[in-house]
């Protein structure tokens, strides 16, 4: 048993053999006490349910373990998604063809990529703190959207976009496919790229990864642009699984792709973080969320079950920390 | 030592959840209405009908309410419904269109579905009304009318510019007042903020700030009374500016009491519960629903066979004398 936890501790992360066991109990609990927890129904619809809620945490991800903060990805994917929305109205909405989803694809990205680079421009030329940049974005984003389509939703796209957010190929949700592609992207961009390392060193701290020659500027700005990139896909993703687009879609969502990050394991003040232990924390997260939906239970329950779950995940962090400087120290 | 502490965690935690909902029976039919949002008096009201016709029919019938009023939660707990493999859905659609697709999904999965102020939705058995959109505006705006004399300014709040059913409403309000009282000015467009107390609240404080001549407010959305109730009471207003608009009574009672609301219609959200659960119970045996079909508590319906529409008239007036009856009621 330790021999496996330390194997799987080498190879992924010290997060990953906790979060595993954890997710094991969580289905244990559920299968015995949930009726209907244990069919691929149930597992369906986690499937469909955890790709948007996935996106839009690897985009708020990157930002984090690069000591920062992006509180605009709901806006930013929604904003994406009214691009795309808009062209394809124009080219005639419900009989739009292929070309038109290409180019608002294109242009969708476009815009997630542009607002991300804005913020990450001036944070990185202005100093100003992540946080307060990304909530001005947010709040002119917002402002934005709910301007150019007067708060309405836009709605009535081609049937075949519904393969995106409902089909399945050989049964494997499409949502699910894009989103696991996307996190393997995000894996080796993380851990096998210059990029990863200046964005962990820039995390760690900044000013020593300036000095030893980073350019942190660059980083800095690349960093927001991935991000709003990310947030793009999510927003063309939320498009075609709610057949509709709308600015405040998704935004109960924002807090809880942070605490995806932080049960994760990412490091709040940076540096440190991986996408394996993410991506098992969102499972968790939805596996709860789901199981407490079949139980019948409360939606609030659920909610106040993830915040002790975050803080029970602290509490046993901060144990496992504590017995091994207690074991190095009695050497 | 750590797994073991979680596992103990985890499992008084599902334990607790388990025991708050109880056990499920098997054999009876399923239904789960998601409403727009959980924890407010009007949808505490509606699920004690869900749960109270559910008893005496013999239906295993619940309700969720998502933690925030966005489509997106409501979309998962429809998800999550499907997987249960309940017998029938029921929803209050936060936005329409976002719907579609996953009703779509349920309705493909044998799944009946029932809707409650959603009479544009697509993907429905039924959807019906406890008030009809012209009867319940005019009514309103025609004691707007009388309570402000028939001249002066007048503001519009609706739930959000996205809920169809309060934008019917105001527009057959403001279309009535226009045609018979000429010297009734409405004041910039409507505001989407009668789902939140405080943002009504605000507005209403905003509102008669910039325009000294305001004396009336008409707000279509549960808590918009209250927050514009609110308002006018802290600016010692009352009998000045009168407060009109559907709201629940229990909420309500000392506002209307103390004169700060004036006063308004609404229909029972218990009854819409109850309703909720006697249309599934007709759905899962089959029974036909044409004209003239006596279905209890919305009494004999003449139905839209085309548009899936039962439209029905079941007002209740809320005033001074009322309001404690009601309140009385658990609303």
């Amino acid at each position: 048993m330790t021999g496996l936890y330390r194997r799987l501790s080498a190879a992924f992360g010290p997060e990953v053999p906790g979060l595993l066991g954890f997710l094991v109990l969580v289905l244990v609990v559920f299968g015995v006490f949930a009726p209907n927890f244990l069919t691929g129904a149930n597992f369906g619809s986690i499937a469909f349910q955890l790709p948007e809620l996935g996106l839009l945490t690897l985009a708020m991800l990157m930002p984090i373990i690069s000591g920062g903060f992006n509180l605009a990805i709901i806006y930013t994917a929604n904003m994406a998604g009214l691009t795309l929305a808009f062209v394809l109205k124009q080219y005639g909405g419900v009989d739009a063809g292929y070309w038109p989803f290409i180019l608002g694809t294109v242009l969708a990205i476009g815009v997630g990529a542009l607002s991300g680079a804005v913020m990450g421009a001036v944070i990185a030329y202005v100093g100003a703190h992540p946080i307060l940049v990304s909530l001005a974005m947010m709040i002119f984003l917002r402002g934005l959207g709910e301007f150019l389509t007067r708060g309405g939703d836009i709605s009535g796209f081609p049937a075949w976009m519904a393969t995106l957010g409902h089909g399945t190929v050989l049964g494997i949700p499409v949502p699910l496919i894009l989103f696991l592609v996307c996190a393997v992207l995000w894996h080796i961009l993380l851990t096998h790229t210059r990029h990863g390392f200046s964005v962990r060193m820039i995390g760690s701290n900044i000013r020593a990864a300036g000095y030893s020659g980073l350019h942190t500027r660059r980083t800095l700005i690349l960093i927001y642009t991935l991000s709003g990139i990310m947030c793009a896909i999510a927003g063309i993703l939320m498009l075609s699984r709610f057949n509709s687009v709308r600015v405040g879609h998704g935004e109960a969502l924002l807090l809880v792709t942070v605490l995806a990050c932080f049960l994760g394991g990412v490091d709040p003040f940076g540096g440190f973080g991986r996408v394996l232990p993410v991506v098992i924390a969102l499972i968790v997260l939805q596996v709860l969320s789901s199981g407490l939906n079949l139980l019948g239970a409360n939606q609030h329950l659920s909610t106040a079950v993830w915040g002790l779950f975050l803080v029970g995940v602290m509490i046993l962090r901060w144990g496992a920390g504590w017995i091994s400087e207690r074991r190095r120290r009695g050497r | 030592m750590k797994r073991r502490t979680f596992g103990t965690l985890m499992a008084s935690v599902a334990f607790a959840a388990t025991l708050a909902t109880g056990a499920l029976a098997q054999d009876k039919p399923t239904m789960g209405v998601v409403v727009k949002i959980g924890g407010i008096p009007w949808f505490n009201a509606m699920e004690m009908g869900i749960l109270e016709k559910g008893a005496e029919l013999g239906v295993d019938a619940t309700m969720i309410g998502p933690t925030s009023a966005d489509p997106a939660l409501q979309v998962r707990a429809i998800e999550d419904l499907i997987a249960k493999g309940v017998n029938v859905i029921g929803v209050v659609p936060n936005d329409e269109a976002a719907l579609e697709p996953v009703l779509e999904k349920a309705r493909a999965a044998g799944i009946k579905v029932v809707s409650h102020e959603g009479p544009g939705l697509k993907n429905v058995d039924w959807n019906f009304e406890l008030a009809s959109a012209k009867g319940f505006g005019e009514t309103h705006a025609e004691l707007l009318a009388q309570k402000m004399g028939g001249k002066g300014e007048y503001a519009v709040f609706v739930g959000s510019l996205t809920v169809p059913l309060h934008n019917a409403w105001a527009d057959y309000a403001i279309a009535y007042l226009g045609e018979k009282y000429p010297d009734m000015k409405l004041i910039g467009e409507r505001y989407g903020v009668a789902e939140s107390v405080d943002d009504s609240r605000k507005t209403a404080l905003d509102l008669m700030a910039a325009n000294p001549g305001l004396t009336g407010f008409l707000a279509f959305g549960s808590q918009g009374p209250i927050g514009a109730g609110r308002a006018v009471e802290e600016r010692r207003m009352v009998g000045q500016v009168h407060v009109l608009g559907p709201f629940s009574p229990g909420q309500g009672r000392d506002l209307v009491k103390a004169g700060a609301i004036s006063g308004g219609f609404m229909w029972n959200p218990a009854e819409a519960g109850r309703v909720f659960v006697t249309m599934g119970k007709m759905l899962v045996d089959g029974a036909e629903i044409t004209e003239g079909t006596d279905i209890p508590g919305l009494g004999v319906v003449s139905p839209d066979v085309e548009n899936r529409d039962i439209i029905t008239d079941n007002l209740i007036a809320i005033n001074a004398e009322t309001v404690d009856g009601l309140a009385d009621l658990g609303l």
